[in-house]
C-alpha cells in the first residue's frame, strides 16, 4: 500500500529526500548527494574535453590545433558560441575575459545538474532495492532527482551571482558611482527630480535582491514544473488501472501518457540547456549593467545622434 | 523503522543545508575548473585563433610579394623590350651612318685618285713634251746642219730652235 500512497503524489520524484538528520534538522539529502556527484562529473567531463581542445605537441604539425573527439568538439562549440555570440556583445572584451571562467563553470554545473534530473537514477536504485530485497519500499535510494529543483540550491547559486554582481559593481563604479547608479543618475538632474530620488532608490535597492531571487526562482520553478508534469502524466496510467478501467482502458491511457512523457522528456532536455543558459546569461547581463561601459555606450550613442543631427 | 525519512511533500520546502552545500560545491567546482580546465580551453582556442590569423597574414604577405614580383618582372620585361628597341634603332642608325661615311670616304678617295691621276698624266705629258722639245731641237739642228751643209753657229741654231718650238707649241696646244 505504501507504493500506492507514495506513487500517487506527482511531486514525490521532485522533492528532496532526507538521508540523515541530526536532531530533526536534515543534514544530508539525496539532492545534495546528486549535486556533489554532478560537480565531480562536470569537472571530469570538462577536464577530458580540455585535454582534447588544448594545443597538442609540436610533433603533430598543424593537426595540433584541431580538437580531437566529438565530445570535446561539442563542448568547444558551446564554449565558443557562449563566449563570442552571447557574452562578448553584452559584456565587452575585458569583462568577458574576466568573468568567463565563472560564467562557464556556472553554466556547465547547472546544465549537468539539470541533465542529471532527466536520468532516473533514483528509480533505478529503488527498483534494484525492491528487486533484491523483496521490500515494498520504493523510496530507498541515495542519490538522484534534479538538484536544481531544490529552492535552497538555486538560492545558493543565486547568492554567489548576487555577490559577484555587487562586488563587480562596487569595484567598477566606486561607492559614489554605485549610489549614482542606485538613483538612476537623478542626483545630477534638476532639483525637482530629487523628490523622486527616494522612490527610485528604494526600487533600485529592491531590484538588487529581486534580480538574483528571480534567477533562483526561475530555475527552481522550471525544473519542478517540468518534472511534476512528467510525474503527473505517468500517474494517469496507474490511476486508470487502480480506478478499475481494465486492461483496455488502462492500457490505452498508459500508452498515450507514456508517449506524451517521451515528448515532454525531449522538451525537458531543451529546458535543461535553456535554463542553465538563462541563469548564466542573466548573471552576465546584471554584471554588465553594473559597468561603466554601458554609460560610455550611451554617451557614444548620444554623440553619434548629435553628429547625425548636425550633419543633416 | 525506515532509514529514509520522507520529506514533506512540498517542493518549495526550504532547507538550509543543500543551499550551503551548493555554494561550497560550486566554489570548489569553480576553483578546480579555473585552475585546470578553462586555462587549457582558452589557450587552445586562442592558439588556434592566433594560428589562423597568422596564417592568413602570411598568406596575404605572400600574395603581396607575388604581386610585387610580378609587377617587377613585367617592368623589367618592358624595360628590356624598350632597350632592345633602342638598340635596334641605334644599330640601324649606326649602320646607316657608317655606310654613308664609307660612301663619302670612297667618293673623296676616288676624287683624290682621279685628281692625282690627272695630275700625273699632266706631269708626264709635260715631261714628254719637254723631252720631245729637246730631242726635236737636237734632231732639227742636226738635220738642218746636214741640209745646209754648213755650220750653223750656236746663236743661229738657238734662234731656229726657238722658232720651230714656237711653231710646234702653237700647233700642239
Amino acid at each position: 500500500m505504501s507504493l500506492l500512497i507514495a506513487e500517487m503524489s506527482p511531486t514525490s520524484h521532485v522533492v528532496d529526500h532526507v538521508l540523515w538528520s541530526v536532531g530533526g534538522t536534515p543534514v544530508l539529502t539525496t539532492q545534495m548527494v546528486t549535486m556533489v556527484i554532478a560537480g565531480f562529473v562536470t569537472v571530469f567531463l570538462l577536464w577530458i574535453a580540455s585535454r582534447a581542445i588544448v594545443t597538442g605537441p609540436e610533433t603533430e604539425g598543424n593537426a595540433r590545433f584541431v580538437t580531437k573527439g566529438k565530445f570535446a568538439q561539442l563542448i568547444e562549440a558551446m564554449v565558443v558560441y557562449l563566449r563570442n555570440e552571447m557574452l562578448l556583445p553584452v559584456m565587452g572584451e575585458h569583462s568577458t575575459r574576466k568573468y568567463l571562467p565563472y560564467l562557464l563553470s556556472l553554466f556547465f554545473f547547472i546544465l549537468t545538474m539539470n541533465l542529471f534530473g532527466i536520468i532516473p537514477f533514483a528509480d533505478m536504485q529503488a527498483l534494484l532495492y525492491v528487486f533484491f530485497t523483496g521490500s515494498d519500499n520504493y523510496h530507498h535510494y541515495y542519490f538522484g532527482g534534479t538538484a536544481t529543483a531544490n529552492i535552497a540550491i538555486t538560492c545558493g547559486l543565486a547568492l554567489i551571482s548576487f555577490v559577484v554582481i555587487q562586488v563587480h559593481g562596487f569595484r567598477e563604479l566606486g561607492v559614489k558611482g554605485f549610489l549614482e547608479h542606485m538613483t538612476g543618475g537623478l542626483i545630477d538632474g534638476p532639483i525637482g527630480l530629487w523628490l523622486i530620488v527616494p522612490i527610485v532608490f528604494a526600487v533600485e535597492i529592491a531590484g538588487l535582491f529581486i534580480k538574483p531571487a528571480a534567477l533562483a526562482i526561475r530555475l527552481f520553478a522550471n525544473m519542478v514544473g517540468g518534472h511534476t508534469m512528467m510525474g503527473t502524466l505517468l500517474l494517469f496510467g496507474y490511476m486508470a488501472f487502480s480506478g478499475g478501467l481494465g486492461l483496455l482502458g488502462g492500457g490505452t491511457i498508459t500508452l498515450v501518457s507514456t508517449i506524451f512523457t517521451v515528448m515532454i522528456s525531449f522538451l525537458e532536455i531543451f529546458v535543461a540547456f535553456l535554463q542553465a543558459f538563462i541563469f548564466m546569461f542573466l548573471t552576465a547581463v546584471f554584471i554588465s549593467l553594473m559597468s561603466h561601459e554601458e554609460h560610455e555606450l550611451e554617451l557614444e550613442e548620444a554623440e553619434d545622434a548629435k553628429a547625425a543631427v548636425a550633419g543633416h | 523503522m525506515n532509514p529514509l525519512v520522507l520529506a514533506a511533500d512540498n517542493p518549495a520546502a526550504f532547507n538550509w543545508m543543500p543551499g550551503v552545500t551548493a555554494i561550497v560545491v560550486f566554489l570548489i567546482v569553480l576553483v578546480v575548473l579555473s585552475l585546470f580546465v578553462w586555462p587549457k580551453i582558452s589557450k587552445g582556442l586562442d592558439d588556434r585563433n592566433e594560428k589562423i590569423l597568422s596564417e592568413i597574414k602570411s598568406a596575404e604577405e605572400a600574395r603581396e610579394q607575388a604581386k610585387a614580383a610580378l609587377a617587377e618582372y613585367e617592368r623589367n620585361l618592358a624595360e628590356a623590350r624598350e632597350e632592345a628597341n633602342q638598340m635596334i634603332q641605334s644599330a640601324r642608325a649606326e649602320a646607316k651612318r657608317v655606310a654613308e661615311d664609307l660612301k663619302a670616304k670612297n667618293e673623296a678617295e676616288l676624287a683624290e685618285r682621279l685628281k692625282r691621276a690627272s695630275h700625273d698624266i699632266e706631269t708626264a705629258k709635260k715631261a714628254a713634251i719637254s723631252q720631245l722639245h729637246d730631242s726635236a731641237a737636237d734632231l732639227a739642228a742636226a738635220v738642218a746642219g746636214k741640209i745646209l751643209d754648213r755650220e750653223v753657229n750656236a746663236a743661229d741654231q738657238k734662234q731656229l730652235v726657238e722658232e720651230s718650238l714656237k711653231e710646234l707649241s702653237e700647233h700642239a696646244v
